[in-house]
């Protein structure tokens, strides 16, 4: 009797083992494929390519927004890498049926598309569209920073990116606005507290990490995996553009406050003189950027544009800053060409090297070239008549977009160990009287040029 | 799992008999028992294995997923989105009422909702309008019924909240001098007992439902002329209705979703609100053949006047060629019913914290205002700026989008308007006429960016200086000798006659008689010849043809210009500098035009019509046009009156401000 005994329990113990782990595998089955559709989806859409989860969402989703004539493109970093790879060909034959599928089906959690918010008038009824097919969808929205530089002026919030889901996919919408400087600008992806955490796992998008600044980019529009949609025209240049688009919006609130504690000069000189500054800067980014030489605010300039958002009516010059890597002999034709003659050059492209450009009534645009060593980064001045040389030391730094007077123009993204570096940490502090040679908290002492170099490394004109 | 499949033997069978023979067969066959028992073992192990995996599976993708929305990509404000009106249940609403001679109140479940204590303020009948299912204030009124005109505005106002709301009303200091016969009834018909008897600094409160029982009256006799009625405390309760039956049943559409948020918010706006034919609120003009104002932004600045505003957008959104989202409506205050108004239309907002105090606001606000527009529209080379208290002409787009390219290429020109501070309904003729002249005269205008960015913004007064930004505007600093384009017949109409610098009186005198145009499409005539040296040409064409009139004759009188129609007729006056305006003052004044200070001049000339005749006045000898007087023609010459008190003193500063 024990022995049967034995064995019906253990037979009963099997049966409802069996049971559990069919429970189990359906529940593990369901689970992963709501969490990553890879193992699931693949299994089905191997033979022709095309029945992939990945490629029915994009298709779903560029049927909605073409539904609402929403003009969006691709911006997904991880396509557009694959495109490139055959843009030739894709340019070729823009119609042309493809075998497999090789890009929309590639391994990736989201796709990511860009839209222009002045294209499309915020239809409540995509989102209504949207739902009927099964999306799930979120919207961030925050500040617009248009307005942040303004006094005391609350607008609505504008939404900043869109997340649309559909079974283990999901569309990352990131909305792009004009901002004045003639480029295109998309905000930083922030959860409010009762947003759902876990709606994607956030952190593997592409964008939204940090603000972004882009060029306006020209589109094509291509046939790719037998769908239709927009790319930038050049996806390579592109990415290139991706990879270093951080955007740093002006410090306005900190800025007004400094306001408060120093009114800012609203005297006819003052006015005149920003007036000129500013389209000396504009005259010089336009120089330099033809020639495609990165440059970036350096000095008063930088410190103008980080404690006040503006130019600072009592330091009677421009300053910008260029790595010496980036120098290029067109430079100086280039200035006196755009009607800005060369005033001074010190230093020679091994050392110290240092343009000054003569603008519009005195207002002076000085270059400095900075040289990068490796754990600091340096730029160097010539005292013309003793032909004594100094060094500015700077804790190493890489460069972020900003908006500063109507212009997309480069700033150390870590401006304020820059700003600390050049003026101590009393930067906030107007000085009027500024002695380059003696006030900037980083100058060294850098020997004097041998006499014999005199003529070279110090040229007036 | 695989090794399970081998063993399906294993299963177990109800019937007796087989299950016994089965058994016995089992034990008989030792090995296979034992192959059988270990097989089981085996799959339960597998199931342990598995069961660990799925666990440890499921916390680490859980745990992953904690990971990746963490605090990267939170948001440092935290901004806890509070639900802007608690949900409540109660179905009772207490409501107090308060009246006397200096003090109001009302108080819903303890809320104050209005107190008036100030003093010289808030006289007469306030009406509180509050929603029968929420309880929210719907709208808050006060009629100045001691004052005339003030009972007929209450009348208009009460005809128009819906069947259903509730109705608080309540007298501070007096209200009964000019509440006549009509608005008496209107109140009677609400149900009030004491309203047909109300009189001279009664004190009264009253609370009902519009159409239906009445929740509580008081009131308190004046005893005497020079006395008033003792103060009135009213304290009843009001039983609220559900959300289904205060609303109304609209098709569920994106516009009526709009619709039904702001109204069930708002009370005053009428037909907007009508549960049966409710008036539109998107108007879909025809589009404009070649719109080259299509992606000109429009600013529309507003206060708090929230009912202007909704009279103005709809106009706006009527016209020919507008484009709803180039428009941002700036509002001077944290105001919420204009903000409605704007969303009930679909439309952008901007709340601006406001800034200084009177006339100095208002110019902070255009400032904040234009700068905004230029930051949110970087690619826009002009503004069109306008005011919440204007009507817009339907070819108010088409107006601008033939002359915009004027403002683009001719350096000499200032703005473009769409108002002629001369052009009443007796001095304006023709629709197609444009004219240049050298006053500012806002009222709907078009702004380049450069003028604002390079010249304007850098300059503009500061918040301590109690300018007009429109006086500050047409100074010669700022305006450096250029001109505006203007309409012969305005395409907006000032209808505002509450503001910072407006009354009744000067709204009557100045606005009223203003010409607007009502005619779509009208193709202007003279666009080329509006340009700097085009137009000078014009201009002696002009007075080449014109006839001079007699000027033996008086000007103020109406046979002055002969009965034709469609003729030139040049007249002169005396004008001994180019600032000298004197005769030119008392012209305007006996022909019933903006005569508060010079509009409309260009060189010493003005223009205008006069029984649909062009009539051209010549400041002689200031003007460079005094060479076509013929020299037998003396200047007229008028005396501006001796000093004596006008019958209404205009205060200096309305004479000068529009808005």
């Amino acid at each position: 009797m024990q022995k049967i005994n034995r064995n019906v329990v253990l037979a009963l113990l099997s049966l409802t083992s069996l049971v559990f782990l069919l429970f189990q595998l359906c529940y593990y089955k369901f689970y992963l494929s709501q969490k990553n559709g890879a193992a699931f989806s693949k299994v089905r859409g191997s033979q022709s390519g095309q029945d992939s989860t990945r490629w029915h969402v994009v298709r779903k989703f560029l049927g909605l927004i073409s539904s609402h004539n929403i003009p969006v493109y691709l911006i997904d970093p991880l396509i557009l890498g694959l495109v490139d790879k055959d843009i030739e060909q894709i340019r070729s034959s823009p119609d042309g049926p493809s075998l497999e599928c090789k890009y929309f089906c590639a391994p990736r959690d989201f796709t990511t598309f860009a839209l222009l918010d002045k294209t499309w008038k915020h239809e409540v009824g995509l989102f209504r569209t949207a739902e009927k097919m099964g999306f799930q969808w979120l919207k961030i929205i925050n500040k617009d920073p248009r307005l942040d530089g303004m006094d005391d002026l609350s607008g609505m919030e504008i939404p900043l990116h869109y997340i649309f889901k559909l079974a283990s996919h999901a569309i990352h919408l990131v909305v792009f606005y004009e901002r004045s400087g003639n480029f295109l600008w998309h905000g930083p992806l922030r959860l409010r507290q009762h947003m759902d955490r876990k709606f994607v796992p956030f952190r593997k998008l592409h964008f939204g990490r940090y603000p972004g600044a882009y060029e306006k980019p020209e589109l094509l529009l291509v046939s790719i995996d037998d769908l239709k949609v927009q790319i930038p025209k050049n996806p390579s240049s592109f990415l290139e553009e991706m990879s270093h688009s951080r955007f740093l919006e002006c410090r306005y609130r900190e800025a007004r406050a400094f306001f408060q504690l120093y009114p800012d000069d609203a005297s006819l000189d003052a006015v005149e003189f920003r007036k000129k500054a500013k389209s000396l800067l504009h005259l010089a980014a336009l120089t330099l950027n033809n020639l495609g030489v990165k440059f970036w605010l350096s000095s008063g300039t930088c410190l103008g544009w980080y404690r006040q958002c503006n130019v600072i009516p009592h330091s009677k010059d421009v300053d910008l800053g260029i790595f010496i890597r980036d120098y290029k002999a067109d430079i100086i034709p280039a200035f006196q060409k755009a009607g800005l003659p060369l005033k001074h050059k010190f230093g020679k492209v091994e050392d110290s090297l240092e343009l000054s450009f003569q603008g519009e009534d005195d207002v002076k645009l000085d270059i400095f070239f900075f040289y990068e060593e490796d754990d600091h980064i340096w730029n160097g001045g010539t005292q013309a008549k003793s032909g004594k040389k100094f060094k500015y030391l700077f804790p190493k730094f890489t460069l972020c977009w900003t908006e500063f007077v109507e212009l997309k123009v480069h700033v150390p993204c870590e401006t304020l160990q820059y700003v600390e570096a050049n003026y101590g940490p009393e930067w906030k502090v107007p000085v009027k009287t500024w002695d380059w040679k003696s006030s900037p908290s980083n100058v060294q002492d850098n020997g004097v040029w041998p006499v014999d170099e005199w003529d070279d490394v110090i040229q007036i004109y | 799992m695989d090794e399970w499949k081998p063993n399906p033997a294993v299963k177990p069978h109800k019937k007796r008999s087989w299950y016994l023979a089965w058994k016995y067969k089992l034990m008989n066959q030792r090995a296979l028992r034992k192959l059988c028992q270990t097989g089981a073992v085996l799959f339960l192990l597998v199931t342990v294995i598995v069961n660990i995996k799925l666990i440890l599976d499921t916390r680490r993708a859980a745990y992953e997923e904690e990971e990746e929305s963490a605090q990267d990509y939170d948001d440092e404000m935290l901004n806890v989105e509070v639900p802007r009106h608690p949900v409540n249940n109660k179905k009772v609403l207490d409501v107090e009422v308060y009246s006397s001679r200096s003090k109001v109140y009302v108080a819903v479940d303890g809320t104050t909702v209005l107190e008036d204590e100030a003093r010289e303020q808030g006289r007469g009948i306030h009406v509180i309008v509050l929603n029968q299912a929420t309880g929210h204030v719907m709208a808050k009124r006060v009629f100045d019924t001691y004052s005339p005109h003030e009972d007929e505005a209450m009348v208009l106002f009460l005809n128009m909240v819906a069947r259903g709301r509730i109705l608080i009303f309540t007298i501070k200091d007096e209200g009964s001098f000019h509440l006549k016969e009509t608005a008496k009834n209107v109140l009677k018909s609400l149900g009030s007992q004491v309203a047909p008897f109300l009189s001279w600094r009664d004190m009264w409160t009253f609370v009902g439902k519009k159409g239906g029982e009445v929740y509580g009256e008081k009131h308190a006799k004046s005893p005497a002329l020079s006395t008033w009625g003792d103060p009135v405390l009213l304290k009843t309760e009001v039983h609220l209705t559900s959300v289904e039956d205060a609303e109304c049943h609209w098709p569920d559409t994106e516009l009526n979703r709009r619709r039904k948020r702001f109204c069930s918010k708002v009370e005053g706006y009428g037909s907007v609100c009508s549960c049966k034919d409710p008036t539109p609120i998107e108007f879909n003009p025809d589009p404009l053949k070649d719109n080259k104002v299509f992606d000109v932004p429009v600013a529309v600045i507003a206060g708090n006047r929230p009912n202007y505003l909704y009279r103005m957008l709809r106009s706006l959104l009527s016209a020919q060629g507008v484009n709803p989202q180039m428009i941002t409506v700036f509002i001077d205050g944290y105001y919420e019913e204009p903000m409605d108004v704007v969303e009930l239309f679909g439309l952008s907002g901007i709340q601006h914290t406001p800034i200084s105090i009177k006339n100095a606001r208002v110019s902070q606000h255009y400032k904040a205002s234009l700068t905004a527009t230029f930051n949110l529209f970087p690619d826009a080379k002009f503004a069109v700026v306008l005011e919440e208290d204007l009507d817009i002409s339907v070819d108010f787009f088409s107006f601008l989008s033939q002359s915009i390219h004027l403002l683009e290429e001719d350096e000499s020109l200032y703005c473009i308007s769409a108002w002629n501070d001369q052009g009443y309904e007796h001095t304006a003729e023709d629709p197609s006429l444009l004219y240049r002249v050298e006053t500012m005269p806002g009222l709907g205008w078009v702004l380049r960016k450069s003028l604002y960015k390079d010249e304007l913004e850098p300059k503009w007064p500061t918040p301590e200086k109690l300018w007009d930004w429109d006086m500050w505007m047409r100074m010669p600093e700022q305006r450096k000798g250029r001109e505006c384009i203007i309409p012969d017949i305005s395409r907006s109409y000032h209808f505002g006659i509450v503001g910072l610098n407006m009354n009744g009186y000067f709204h009557e005198a100045y606005f009223k008689k203003h010409k607007f145009n009502t005619v779509p499409n009208v193709q202007l005539k003279n666009v080329e010849s509006l340009r700097k040296d085009a137009y000078e040409t014009e201009i002696h064409r002009l007075l080449g043809e014109a006839e001079v009139l007699d000027h033996s004759k008086n000007p103020c009188e109406d046979s002055f210009v002969p009965d034709t129609e469609g003729r030139v007729y040049v007249m002169f006056i005396r004008m001994e500098q180019e600032a000298d305006f004197t005769t030119w003052t008392q012209l305007a004044k006996c022909l019933h035009i903006w005569d508060l200070d010079v509009r409309g001049n260009h060189k010493g000339l003005w223009r205008l019509f006069r029984k649909k005749n062009h009539f051209l006045v010549v400041g002689v000898p200031a003007s460079p046009y005094s060479s076509k007087k013929p020299p037998s023609v003396t200047p007229i010459y008028m005396e501006p009156p001796a000093k004596e008190e006008g019958a209404v003193a205009v205060p200096a500063a309305a004479a000068a401000e529009q808005t």
